[in-house]
C-alpha cells in the first residue's frame, strides 16, 4: 500500500508542474497590458516602464516562470494587481468560503445522488426508475446559473424570505453557521449548487448498481440463498469505487466549478475571487486562484485512487 | 467494472467479421442500431425537438415574426402578446421570440463547433497515441492528463477570461476542454483493439499502419468517440451559454441565450418570467441533447 | 445658472423634500452598497474612480482642499480642508503658499503640520524619498503634472512649486490625500500592513475590513470640523457591481443606501415605500472626438452629428433619469454661459453633412459593455446609433470591456487612428478637467486626455489666459467664454448628463445630495 501512494504521487508530480506551467501561461494569453488597469488614464511611457519593473513584468518570460515557480514553492504567490494584498492570503480566504459552501453541498448532494441512484439500480424499469432517471437527466441539464437566479426570483424578490447575496450579516471573516441569521445566507447557494451533482451522482450509482446485479457473483449469491438484503449490501459495495471516481470529480467541481454560482450569489469564494480578477485582469490573482484549485482537485483525484484501491483490492493489483 | 470490461461495443468485432461469415449474423451491427433508435419513442421524440431547435436557429430569418435587433423605446420588457410580440418583449423592446430564435444560432454554433472540433482533433491525438508508439503515447497522454487536472468550468472560464472573452475564444477554450477526454476514449479504444486477434492478422497479411488504421481501428474506435462526443454537446451548451453570461462568451447586441439571461437579470423586478426565459431555452436544448445521446449510446450499446 | 434652473426643480424638489429633513434620533449603521467591483485602496488616493474617492477617500482622509458638499441645489466649489487657506507667491507665479489648519490629530493621535504635507508630496512623486509608492504615485500622476516640489516655510505652512503658471492649481490639491507619517513610519513602510491600519484625519476611522467584501467604518469624534461629526453610529461599504444585486439587497433589508439603481427597478422602489434621489451634477456621456483623421476633422460633420441627437428620447429610455446635454458641462455650473446650442434637427444635420460631402458618413465608434460612470452603455449606444443613422451617418460599433475602452482612451489617437470617436463618460468637478484638458495642446494623448488631439487658437489662447488669471472674477469670465467656444467648435458628440440616482431606506434621515461626484455622509443617521 505504501508503495502505491508512493507511486500515485510520483505520478501526480509531473501533472502538477504542468498544470503551474498552464496557470503562468494564461498571463500570455491575455491581450493587452496586465497593469492597464492599475496605470492612470493618462500614463507616461515612464510611468508604464517604472511599474512594470516594480511588478518584474520586464523580465524574459522562463526568467519570469522560474521565479514565479520558485516563489509559489515557498508559498509567495505573489501580489494582486488591483489590492495589493498577497495573493495567498486572497486565495486562501476564498478557499475557504468555497469549502463552506462544499461542506453542505458534499453530503446534501452526494447523499441524495447515491441513495436515489441507488434504488433506481435496484429497481430497474420500475416507476421509481423511471422518476429517479428523469430527475437525473434533468439535473445533469440545468443551467443552474439560471436555477440560481430562479430561485432569487421567487424567495428573495417576489417572498423575501433569503437573502439574495452575500454571505452571512457582518462579512465572511465572522461568518457563524450557528445562528440562522447568518446560516440563511447558505440556503440558496448550497441547493443550486448541489443540483447537477446529484443528477450526476444519481445516474452514475444507477448504472454500477444495475450493472452489478447482473454479474456473475450476484447470480451465484442469490443462487446460494442468500437474503435480498444481503445481496443489496454486496451490490452496494461493489458499486463504490467507480461511484467514488464520479464524486471525487464532483469534489472538484463543487470546489473550481462554482464560479457561476457564486456569481449569481456574490459569495466571496474562489470562483468568485476569479471572475474578479478576470474583470480586473488581475493575472497574480488568477493565476495563483486557478494553480490553487487545479492543485486541490489534483490532490483529490489522489485521495479518490488511494481510497478506492484500499476498498477494492484488484485496483491495488493493477 | 470500467477497468474490467471492454470499453467497446459488445457486437463492434462483427463489424469486421461480416466479411469473413455473413450468414452466422441475422442483422448487421448498424442494422440493429437503426431498429433499437426506430424502437426508442423517447429518442424518437426529443431527436425530433432537436431537429426543430436546430432548424429554427437555421431558418431564424424565415421564422422569426421580428428583426431581433429593433428597438423601441416605449415597447421595453412588455409582457406576452404585447402588440404581437407572442413572448413579449426585452429591456429594449426587441421582440424576444424573435431574439430567441436567433439565440439559438450562437448558442448552438458555441456548443457544436467544440465538439466538432475536440473530437476531431482530440480523436486523432487519441489514434495516435493509441497506435504510436510508447513516447508519442506518454507525451500526448500526460499533456492531456495536465489539462485533465483542471474542473472543466474553471479551465473554460479561465482560457476564455484570460483571451479577453468573445465568441471565439469561448469556443476554442471549449474545445480546448474536451480535448483531453476524447483522446482518452479514443486511445483507451484504440489501444484495446490493437492487441486484439484481427489487427495482428491484417499486420500478418502485410498490410500497412495507415490501412489497418482506415480500415480497423477507425471503424471501431468512432463508435465510443461519436457516442461520447454527442453527450458532450449538452455540457457545451450548459457551458457556452455560461461564459456568456458571465460576459466571457458571446458579445452585445448578438442574441444569445447566456447573454439574454444576464442582462434580462437586471429586469427581474419588472417581469421576472421575462427573465426566465432564456434560461428554459438553454434548459430545454440541453435536456434534449441529453436525452438524445442517451438514447443514441443504449442503442449503439457502447458503454463509457 | 439661475435660468437654467428650472429645467431640474423636479429632481432638485425630489430632493429637497426627502431629505432636507432634520434627524429626530441620531445613530444607526450606514450600510452603502456601491457600484464599484471592489473596495478601493486605503493606502491615500484610492482606486476605483470616483466612487472610491466618494466613500473610502474622504471618509478617513482630508485634501489640503475639500469640496463643500453642504447643499444641494447650487454647484458645489471647493473650500479650506487642511489648509485653512492659499495663495500664489507675489513674486514668483509657480509658487503657491499653503497655510496649514492647527490642532489637527490624525487618527493615531499624530499632530498634522508641515512635515507631513511635505512627506506626503514625497510619497507620491518623488521616487528617490523613502516613503515613495508606486501605486500611490500611479494612481496620483494625473495630479503631479503641474507638481514640480515643495517645501517647507514653517511648522503651517508649505509652498509648492508648479512647472508652469496655472491659476486653478488648487483644484488639483482637492485630489490628494494626506496620509498619516507616523502610522506609515510605525509600519516600516509596509504598505499592506498599512492598508490595514489607515490612518487619516478624516471624519471616520478604519474599523474592519473583508477583502472584495466590506469595509466598516466608526466616527472619528474629534474631527477638527465639528458640524461633519457623523451622525451615524457605523459606516459600512459594500461593493455590489450589478444593479438587481444592489436593489434585492436594499428591498431585502441587507442595505439602506444603494448608488444607482436600475431606472427599470424606480417603480418597485417607490412602491417599496423606499426614496428616490437625483441631483445634476458635473458628470457628461459625449463621444470623444478623432480630430486628427477621419469625418470629425470637419466641424459640420461634428455639428451634424451634435443636431442628430434626439436627447428627449434618450432620457426615455433612461426613465427620465438623466438630464439632456447640450454642452460641455450642464447647466448648473457657475461657468455655462450662453454656449451653442446643438438642437435635434435631422433636416438640418443633414444638410451639414451634404455640405461637408460626407455624406453617407461613414464613421466607426468604439463603445464599452460596462464601466463606472458609462450609464447603460449598450441600450444607450444602440439608440445613439440609430439617431445618428437616421440622418446619414454609417456607424460601425466597436463594442469592447471596459479595459479595452481604457486602453484606447489612454493610448490616444496615434494608436487608433481608425477609431473616431469612442464613448466614454466625463467627470467634470473643476475647470481643468472639465474644459482645459479636453482641448488644450499641453494634454494631447497619450501625455494627457485630449485623446484627438483638438487645436484651435482662439482655446488655446482663452487656456492660456485662464491659467495666468488669478483674478476669480475674470477668471470665471474667461472659462465660460472657453465652455462656449468649446460649444461652437463642438468638441465632442455630447449626449446626456447623469443625475446620479440613489435609494435609500426609509429609515435613512440626512442625506443631502450635492451637486458634486463626492457625497457627505456625516449628516446622516439611520432609525434602528
Amino acid at each position: 500500500m505504501l508503495s502505491l501512494i508512493f507511486r500515485r504521487i510520483l505520478y501526480a508530480l509531473p501533472i502538477a508542474i504542468g498544470v503551474s506551467v498552464v496557470c503562468f501561461s494564461l498571463v500570455y494569453l491575455a491581450p493587452g497590458d496586465p497593469l492597464q488597469t492599475i496605470l492612470p488614464a493618462d500614463a507616461s511611457a515612464d510611468t508604464i516602464a517604472l511599474i512594470k519593473h516594480e511588478y518584474g513584468f520586464d523580465r524574459p518570460i522562463p526568467v519570469q516562470y522560474a521565479l514565479w515557480l520558485w516563489r509559489v514553492l515557498h508559498g509567495d504567490f505573489g501580489v494582486s494587481i488591483s489590492t495589493r494584498r498577497p495573493v495567498l492570503l486572497e486565495v486562501a480566504g476564498s478557499l475557504h468560503n468555497t469549502a463552506i459552501l462544499a461542506l453542505f453541498s458534499v453530503p446534501l448532494s452526494f447523499g441524495l445522488g447515491y441513495a436515489m441512484g441507488a434504488i433506481a439500480g435496484c429497481f430497474p424499469g420500475k416507476w421509481i426508475d423511471r422518476i429517479v432517471t428523469g430527475t437525473a437527466v434533468m439535473g445533469v441539464s440545468l443551467p443552474n446559473y439560471w436555477v440560481g437566479i430562479v430561485f432569487v426570483i421567487l424567495f428573495s424578490v417576489e417572498w423575501m424570505v433569503l437573502p439574495a447575496t452575500g454571505m452571512g450579516l457582518h462579512g465572511s471573516d465572522q461568518f457563524d453557521i450557528l445562528s440562522w441569521s447568518d446560516a440563511r445566507f447558505l440556503i440558496l447557494p448550497v441547493v443550486t449548487l448541489a443540483m447537477v451533482p446529484i443528477g450526476i451522482l444519481s445516474r452514475s450509482t444507477r448504472a454500477a448498481v444495475s450493472e452489478i446485479r447482473g454479474q456473475d457473483f450476484v447470480v451465484t449469491l442469490r443462487a446460494k440463498g442468500l437474503s435480498e438484503p444481503a445481496i443489496i449490501r454486496h451490490v452496494l459495495k461493489n458499486s463504490l469505487p467507480p461511484v467514488m471516481a464520479v464524486m471525487g470529480l464532483q469534489f472538484g467541481y463543487l470546489m473550481g466549478g462554482s464560479i457561476l454560482v457564486e456569481t449569481v450569489f456574490t459569495w466571496p469564494g474562489s470562483g468568485f475571487l476569479l471572475s474578479k480578477a478576470i474583470i480586473n485582469r488581475d493575472i497574480p490573482v488568477l493565476q495563483g486562484c486557478i494553480l490553487a484549485l487545479a492543485m486541490v482537485f489534483v490532490a483529490t483525484n489522489l485521495v479518490v485512487d488511494l481510497l478506492q484501491a484500499a476498498i477494492d483490492p484488484r485496483i491495488r493489483r493493477a | 467494472m470500467a477497468d474490467t470490461t471492454l470499453m467497446m461495443p459488445s457486437t463492434s468485432t462483427a463489424t469486421w467479421a461480416d466479411d469473413a461469415a455473413p450468414t452466422q449474423q441475422v442483422r448487421s451491427y448498424w442494422q440493429s442500431v437503426g431498429y433499437r433508435l426506430r424502437h426508442d419513442p423517447v429518442t424518437l421524440f426529443f431527436g425530433l425537438v432537436v431537429v426543430l431547435i436546430v432548424l429554427a436557429a437555421i431558418f431564424a430569418p424565415w421564422i422569426a415574426p421580428f428583426d431581433p435587433y429593433k428597438e423601441s423605446i416605449v415597447g421595453r420588457l412588455k409582457p406576452f402578446g404585447y402588440r404581437g410580440h407572442p413572448l413579449g418583449t426585452d429591456e429594449l423592446g426587441r421582440d424576444l421570440l424573435s431574439r430567441l430564435i436567433y439565440g439559438g444560432r450562437s448558442s448552438l454554433l458555441m456548443s457544436i463547433i467544440p465538439v466538432l472540433c475536440a473530437t476531431a482533433i482530440g480523436g486523432t491525438l487519441g489514434v495516435i497515441g493509441g497506435f504510436g508508439g510508447r513516447a508519442a503515447n506518454t507525451i500526448i497522454m500526460r499533456t492531456m492528463d495536465v489539462f485533465y487536472a483542471f474542473p472543466s468550468v474553471l479551465l473554460a472560464v479561465a482560457l476564455s477570461g484570460a483571451m479577453g472573452g468573445g465568441m471565439t475564444s469561448g469556443m476554442i477554450s471549449l474545445a480546448l476542454v474536451f480535448i483531453p477526454a476524447i483522446c482518452r476514449i479514443a486511445e483507451t479504444a484504440t489501444t484495446q483493439i490493437r492487441n486484439l486477434d484481427f489487427i495482428e492478422a491484417a499486420h500478418a497479411s502485410g498490410a500497412g499502419t495507415l490501412t489497418i488504421i482506415r480500415h480497423h481501428v477507425l471503424g471501431n474506435v468512432l463508435g465510443p468517440v461519436f457516442v461520447y462526443a454527442s453527450s458532450l454537446v449538452s455540457v457545451a451548451i450548459l457551458l457556452g451559454s455560461g461564459l456568456s453570461f458571465l460576459g466571457l462568451g458571446v458579445k452585445p447586441p448578438q442574441a444569445d441565450w447566456g447573454l439574454m439571461l444576464s442582462t434580462l437579470r437586471q429586469s427581474i423586478y419588472i417581469n421576472p418570467i421575462l427573465c426566465a426565459l432564456p434560461g428554459a431555452a438553454i434548459f430545454v436544448t440541453s435536456i434534449c441533447f441529453n436525452l438524445v445521446s442517451d438514447g443514441i449510446r443504449a442503442a449503439m450499446d457502447v458503454r463509457l | 445658472m439661475r435660468h437654467k434652473l428650472r429645467l431640474f426643480t423636479s429632481s432638485v424638489a425630489i430632493a429637497a423634500a426627502t431629505c432636507v429633513t432634520v434627524p429626530a434620533i441620531a445613530g444607526g449603521v450606514l450600510t452603502v452598497a456601491m457600484t464599484a467591483g471592489d473596495i478601493a485602496v486605503t493606502t491615500g488616493t484610492p482606486d476605483q474612480g470616483f466612487e472610491g474617492f466618494r466613500f473610502v477617500g474622504w471618509s478617513l482622509y482630508d485634501g489640503l482642499v475639500n469640496w463643500d458638499l453642504s447643499k444641494s441645489d447650487a454647484a458645489s466649489d471647493i473650500k479650506p480642508g487642511l489648509a485653512t487657506s492659499w495663495n500664489i507667491d507675489p513674486e514668483d507665479g509657480k509658487r503657491w503658499i499653503i497655510h496649514l489648519r492647527e490642532g489637527v490629530k490624525f487618527h493615531d493621535g499624530c499632530t498634522f503640520g508641515a512635515d507631513d504635507v511635505v512627506w506626503n508630496f514625497g510619497r507620491i512623486a518623488d521616487p528617490k524619498a523613502p516613503q515613495f509608492f508606486t501605486q500611490q504615485y500611479a494612481l496620483n500622476r494625473a495630479y503631479t503634472t503641474n507638481y514640480a516640489g515643495i517645501e517647507k516655510i514653517d511648522d503651517h505652512t508649505v509652498a509648492i512649486k508648479t512647472n508652469f503658471v496655472e491659476s486653478l492649481f488648487p483644484y488639483t490639491l482637492s485630489y490628494i490625500p494626506m496620509i498619516s507619517r507616523c502610522r506609515a513610519e510605525a509600519l516600516k513602510y509596509d504598505w499592506n500592513a498599512y492598508s490595514l491600519n489607515p490612518s487619516g484625519t478624516g471624519p471616520y476611522r478604519y474599523d474592519r475590513f473583508v477583502a472584495h467584501e466590506r469595509l466598516e467604518f466608526v466616527p472619528n469624534k474629534e474631527y477638527w470640523d465639528a458640524k461633519r461629526i457623523p451622525h451615524q453610529d457605523r459606516l459600512v461599504i459594500l461593493p455590489m457591481p450589478e444593479g438587481g444585486t444592489r436593489v434585492a439587497a436594499l428591498l431585502t433589508g441587507q442595505v439602506n443606501f444603494i448608488e444607482a439603481p436600475p431606472p427599470d427597478t424606480m417603480p418597485r422602489l417607490k412602491a417599496a415605500g423606499m426614496q428616490l434621489i437625483t441631483n445634476t451634477y458635473p458628470h457628461n456621456w459625449p463621444f470623444i472626438l478623432n480630430f486628427k483623421k477621419g469625418p470629425f476633422t470637419d466641424e459640420r460633420v461634428r455639428q451634424a452629428a451634435n443636431h442628430a441627437m434626439n436627447r428627449d428620447d434618450m432620457v426615455d429610455l433612461l426613465g427620465g433619469y438623466a438630464i439632456p446635454e447640450y454642452a460641455m458641462v450642464p447647466p448648473t455650473m457657475p461657468y455655462y454661459g450662453h454656449p451653442a446650442r446643438y438642437e435635434f434637427n435631422v433636416d438640418k444635420a443633414t444638410a451639414l453633412l451634404k455640405e461637408a460631402k460626407c455624406y453617407p458618413c461613414k464613421i466607426t465608434l468604439a463603445i464599452s459593455t460596462s464601466g463606472s460612470g458609462q450609464m447603460q452603455p449598450l441600450p444607450m449606444n444602440e439608440l445613439v446609433k440609430a439617431q445618428l443613422e437616421a440622418v446619414g451617418f454609417q456607424v460601425d460599433f466597436k463594442v469592447m470591456d471596459w479595459n479595452s475602452l481604457i486602453e484606447i482612451a489612454r493610448s490616444g489617437v496615434d494608436k487608433y487612428p481608425d477609431i473616431d470617436g469612442y464613448n466614454g463618460s466625463r467627470a467634470l468637478l473643476d475647470p481643468v478637467s472639465s474644459l482645459i484638458k479636453p482641448v488644450a495642446r499641453a494634454y494631447w494623448s497619450p501625455a494627457g486626455s485630449n485623446w484627438g488631439h483638438f487645436y484651435s487658437e482662439d482655446t488655446e489662447q482663452t487656456v492660456h489666459d485662464i491659467l495666468n488669471e488669478f483674478d476669480a472674477t475674470k477668471r470665471l469670465a474667461l472659462v465660460t467664454k472657453l465652455h462656449e467656444l468649446e460649444s461652437q467648435h463642438a468638441v465632442m458628440i455630447f449626449i446626456v448628463h447623469d443625475v446620479n440616482p440613489r435609494a435609500l431606506s426609509p429609515k435613512v434621515h440626512g442625506f443631502v445630495q450635492a451637486q458634486n461626484w463626492f457625497q457627505d455622509l456625516t449628516p446622516i443617521s439611520v432609525d434602528p
